[in-house]
């Protein structure tokens, strides 16, 4: 049930009850659409066995890292994100995040080019260990290569591989 | 070959060499790493389960990923004491490496371990409280990763992980000359101090004193054994350093040179 807030917003003259529902309606809408989005990203999500990430929307993809990603390395100190422009190949060397003294390499899931890097993430590492697969994102890419998304792992198949792995 | 001891499943190989350039030393690491990182991929039994490189460094003074790229007078001013300087690749801000330091590099495969840096470097941390013990010594952790004696900093550590495999590692002052680390704010904390084993033991230690309880200790809590480093794995090692002509004939001599003090099996 979305119910369209724009139409609210342009319609100047309301009965004074209908305006009054506006609160409502407006969370109503804000609740529904996070979880349309977020069941979306799901579905479009991949992962790899390095505990990368990656959500595509048309040809740019969403990377960070998983939940087990950041337990394993601890509270993030610094991330070292790569630049936007820079021109990666599946499984590169694009970083490395920092913890406990500890610096993890970060690979690309997908091969592209760098659109956009997470400067919130830069400026709050901490990100990552609170909200992996939100806030915690750490850089945009577009895909030059889509079709390497077909062997990427699905949500099933990232469970089954931690399983597997005796995570 | 010597066979497994049957307490332990996994293998550690290790080569002390004493002193070495700080960027040979590297150098090594790289080429063990890969070689490391190769039998992953290759999913076969050829290698043990990692290498310890022990070394003593002249003075130098390193950095890490979280340096800017801004440290040209930074560099200019630890270089005109008479030190080496190098920006690295590992977890950790600046600190100084020199006689009197045990320097440990673990090039460790933790895909036979536990996948985890946060494991590992606590681990690393355990291995040196225990050492700090069987010398009457309670060391201990801070909310600031490395073994304190109270609010001075005894052992650094800073590692870097790409694909399960570490490089970097820590560095334990034994009877290291402190005064070299008044020159910079030891891994960016400022109210704490640093100091040494034999400062914090009150004994007259040198690093011969401590290679053995370390390697005993390493194999405890990383559950290993340790085997001295096969002569030709060190041979190979030293022929690709050649190849790249990484190191001069000296050093190759030194390289190759049987090392007594690992002598019994752990």
């Amino acid at each position: 049930m979305a119910v369209c807030a724009s139409l609210f917003f342009k319609c100047r003259r309301l009965p004074s009850t209908l305006l009054n529902l506006r609160p409502l309606v407006l969370s109503l809408n804000a609740q529904s659409t996070r979880t349309f989005c977020s069941t979306k990203a799901l579905a479009a999500r991949k992962y790899t066995e390095q505990h990368e990430w990656v959500d595509v929307q048309g040809t740019i993809g969403t990377v960070g890292v998983t939940d087990y990603a950041q337990t394993a390395l601890g509270d993030v100190v610094f991330a070292q994100l790569p630049e936007p422009d820079s021109e990666l190949n599946q499984m590169d060397d694009c970083g490395a995040l920092e913890s406990v003294k500890a610096a993890s390499e970060l690979y690309c899931p997908v091969s592209g080019t760098v659109v956009e890097k997470n400067k919130d993430v830069e400026e709050t590492p901490a990100l990552i260990n609170q909200s992996p697969y939100e806030q915690g994102w750490l850089f945009k890419i577009q895909l030059s290569k889509p079709e390497e998304l077909d062997a990427l792992l699905d949500e099933a198949g990232y469970e089954n591989h931690l399983k597997n792995t005796g995570h | 070959m010597i066979p497994p001891s049957q307490n332990f499943h996994r293998s550690v190989g290790v080569w002390f060499v004493g002193f070495l350039q700080y960027q040979t030393a590297y150098h090594i690491q790289k080429y063990l790493a890969n070689l490391h990182s190769i039998s992953n991929s290759l999913k076969e039994e050829q290698l043990n389960d990692g290498t310890i490189l022990m070394v003593e460094h002249a003075p130098v003074y390193t950095t890490g990923i979280r340096t800017s790229n801004d440290v040209e007078s930074e560099e200019k001013r630890l270089k005109a004491l008479g030190a080496e300087f190098y920006k690295t690749n590992r977890g950790g801000l600046t600190t100084f490496h020199g006689p009197g330091q045990l320097v440990v590099y673990p090039v460790l495969n933790l895909k036979h371990f536990n996948k985890s840096m946060k494991w590992y470097v606590c681990k690393l941390e355990e291995t040196i409280i225990q050492l700090c013990k069987s010398f009457g010594v309670e060391a201990g952790r801070s909310s600031n990763t490395g073994v304190w004696v109270k609010n001075e900093k005894l052992c650094a550590i800073g590692v870097h992980g790409s694909r399960y495999i570490t490089t970097h590692g820590l560095a334990l002052n034994v009877n290291t000359d402190l005064s070299w680390f008044s020159h910079i704010v030891p891994c960016g904390i400022p109210d704490k101090g640093v100091t040494s084993l034999s400062q914090v033991s009150g004994k007259q230690l040198t690093i011969a004193n401590v290679i053995n309880p370390f390697l005993e200790s390493f194999s405890h809590e990383f559950d290993c054994q340790i085997k001295m480093l096969p002569f030709e794995v060190r041979e190979n090692i030293v022929n690709h350093l050649k190849n790249e002509r990484l190191i001069n004939g000296a050093t190759e001599d030194q390289l190759l040179e049987n090392k007594s003090f690992i002598a019994n099996q752990l």
